[in-house]
């Protein structure tokens, strides 16, 4: 698999369109990366969104892309194996030189179920919430997640849902699904 | 299998529940009731300790617990004094490397014990360890928690299959009516009839409060021997036979089908082969039924029914008394609660129990030889069985 053609992207509903695109091949780090300024109200061990900075991940580059609204992954070219989640080194056969895919955009519902009690903290003020396992289209991929826009109960296994990826409050960004129109 | 023989020559489980103790004061609790139990014990006999423990860290804010348990318990272990980490697997991987150390020479008298505290004054606190055993940055983020995940999983086999509600539901009362047997029970006293059951409220749909195993403050323990110190503390061992484990996958998206729990197949064909029995040898059963869907799934996983049956075995009652297989007589997860670290533990006493014939006559397994106990961690992602004979020489 190859790099996907880039397309016209719907508009996120919470990210604004990048002012200029990234550049296609190997697209490098965003060079003035803010230092994530600690403006999250619950301590790092109680916090369920992951750190995104170039300087505490090697996965940077997963979220820097996502803030442009692409879903990207890592894919072994020696293998041909697309990961999930992205990684650095292959499980196959471990190299560490790696090439980042953006996903399809689209995919459909596998199983899905609502949190309707026992969330955890900081999530609680959010139930019900739903969340599903989503087959992308045309790759060998089930990611998991929320799911949005329609409440549990009219939520149907194969369902068409879309990937969204929304800003989670303090410069940092995590994705979605919602259900499409 | 190689090596030296090694029994389970004793244990006990204290009572389980929401308990007005902290973490220590049930490793302390437990110490004692275990030199009671087993009076023939002392405290210099026990050269190593293993102790398992999901999430002290969370749970309890405290970290090396080992020693912490070694003086709470009275015990000075002087060859291995270790944790054992393995999430809903803790107290098995606990006995599992007891087994394995006795077995290898390297100790000879072991205690395994499970402790774990899991009501807190914030629940949300409490469901936010829980949701630790997924893969964090990955799956956390969306709200993963073991509940929407057996969810999906219940889902799916309605889907695949057309498993029921109903046939969730008998499950539940089974384990339910065990556990009315079993005063260290969580739900010793309360009683769950199906039509109760199927009116309890919506966790995460299609599974409702009565489907799921509790949060559970608890702990467990056991002694293992090698085979020339058995005979010193009991006449009924329970002796390991096999031992099996797996470990498939861990973040969610690489689960494949959620019904298929192809781990789970190869650890009881690991565990099994090494006992050289099959799974029609086996006259008890403790099974890891943090779900209703997991025991039903299980049944068919270890081959007591095909594919897709595993509600129907349920609800023809036949893991129940007088069926195939006597399955979670001690009332399993769903009726005992499920302090993770001491679940697999409190397994192990139940299946030295039933060969003792010291458990009440509802739930005894008549002359039972052979016994099987599965836990599964996190996700379903790992299974570890293990196979136990009862009476008999080394």
């Amino acid at each position: 698999m190859s790099e996907r053609p880039r397309r016209r992207r719907p508009q996120s509903r919470l990210i604004p369109p990048s002012p200029s695109p990234p550049p296609e091949a190997a697209p490098e780090p965003p060079k003035n990366i803010p230092e994530r300024k600690p403006t999250n109200s619950r301590p790092f061990l109680l916090d369920f969104f992951p750190l995104e900075s170039e300087k505490e991940t090697r996965l940077s580059r997963f979220y820097d892309r996502l803030r442009t609204g692409r879903l990207s992954t890592t894919r072994c070219p020696k293998d041909d194996l697309l990961h999930w989640p992205p990684r650095t080194a292959c499980p196959r056969c471990h190299t560490e030189e790696l090439e980042w895919v953006d996903l399809p955009e689209q995919g459909r519902l596998y199983a899905f179920s609502a949190v309707l009690a026992g969330a955890p903290l900081g999530m609680e003020s959010e139930v019900p919430f739903s969340v599903g396992l989503v087959d992308l289209d045309g790759v060998p991929l089930r990611l998991f997640g929320r799911i949005e826009g329609k409440p549990w109960t009219e939520l149907t296994i194969g369902l068409t849902v879309r990937v969204e990826p929304f800003e989670v409050g303090d410069g940092r960004v995590f994705y979605r699904f919602r259900v499409a129109d | 299998m190689s090596g030296r023989a090694v029994a389970v020559v004793g244990g006990v489980t204290p009572r389980w529940g929401v308990r007005s103790a902290t973490w220590s004061e049930l490793a302390q609790e437990v110490g004692a009731a275990l030199f009671r139990a087993v009076p023939e014990l002392r405290s210099e006999d026990v050269d190593s300790l293993f102790v398992g423990a999901a999430e002290p860290e969370r749970f309890a804010f405290q970290s090396h617990v080992a020693p912490l348990v070694a003086e709470q318990m009275g015990l000075r272990p002087h060859r291995i004094v270790q944790r054992t980490e393995l999430a809903c697997a803790s107290g098995q991987s606990a006995i599992r490397s007891a087994y394995a150390a006795i077995a290898a020479g390297l100790s000879d008298v072991a205690v395994a014990v499970g402790v774990e505290k899991m009501n807190l004054p914030s629940m949300a606190e409490a469901n936010t360890a829980m949701a630790c055993v997924m893969d964090r940055p990955w799956d956390g983020p969306a709200g993963a928690t073991a509940p929407p995940f057996f969810a999906m999983v219940a889902q799916r086999h309605m889907l695949e299959y057309g498993t029921t509600e109903e046939q969730l539901a008998a499950v539940s009362e089974k384990n339910h009516r065990f556990a009315n047997t079993n005063p260290s029970a969580q739900f010793y006293e309360k009683s769950f009839p199906r039509d109760k059951l199927l009116r309890l409220p919506l966790i995460a749909p299609p599974l409702r409060l009565g489907d799921c195993a509790s949060m559970t403050d608890g702990a467990a323990a056991v002694v293992l021997a090698g085979e020339e110190h058995v005979r010193r503390f009991t006449d009924t061992p329970a002796w390991v036979r096999g031992s099996g484990q797996y470990s498939d996958f861990h973040n969610l998206a690489n689960a494949g089908s959620l019904t298929d729990w192809v781990g789970l197949k190869q650890a009881v064909r690991q565990a099994l082969g090494q006992a050289k029995i099959s799974i029609g040898d086996v006259d008890v059963a403790e099974v890891h039924d943090c779900f209703t869907i997991s025991e039903i799934i299980e049944y068919e996983s270890l081959g007591l029914c095909p594919a897709g049956e595993g509600g129907r075995f349920a609800a023809d009652g036949r893991g129940d008394v007088g069926g195939d297989l006597l399955v979670n007589p001690r009332g399993g997860l769903l009726g005992c609660g499920h302090p993770l670290g001491a679940t697999g533990i409190g397994q192990a006493v139940e299946v030295y129990q039933q060969f003792a014939g010291r458990v009440p006559p509802a739930r005894q397994s008549p002359d039972p030889e052979w016994a099987l106990v599965h836990n599964l961690s996190g996700s379903a992602n790992v299974h570890s069985v293990m196979v136990y004979q009862g009476g008999g020489a080394a």
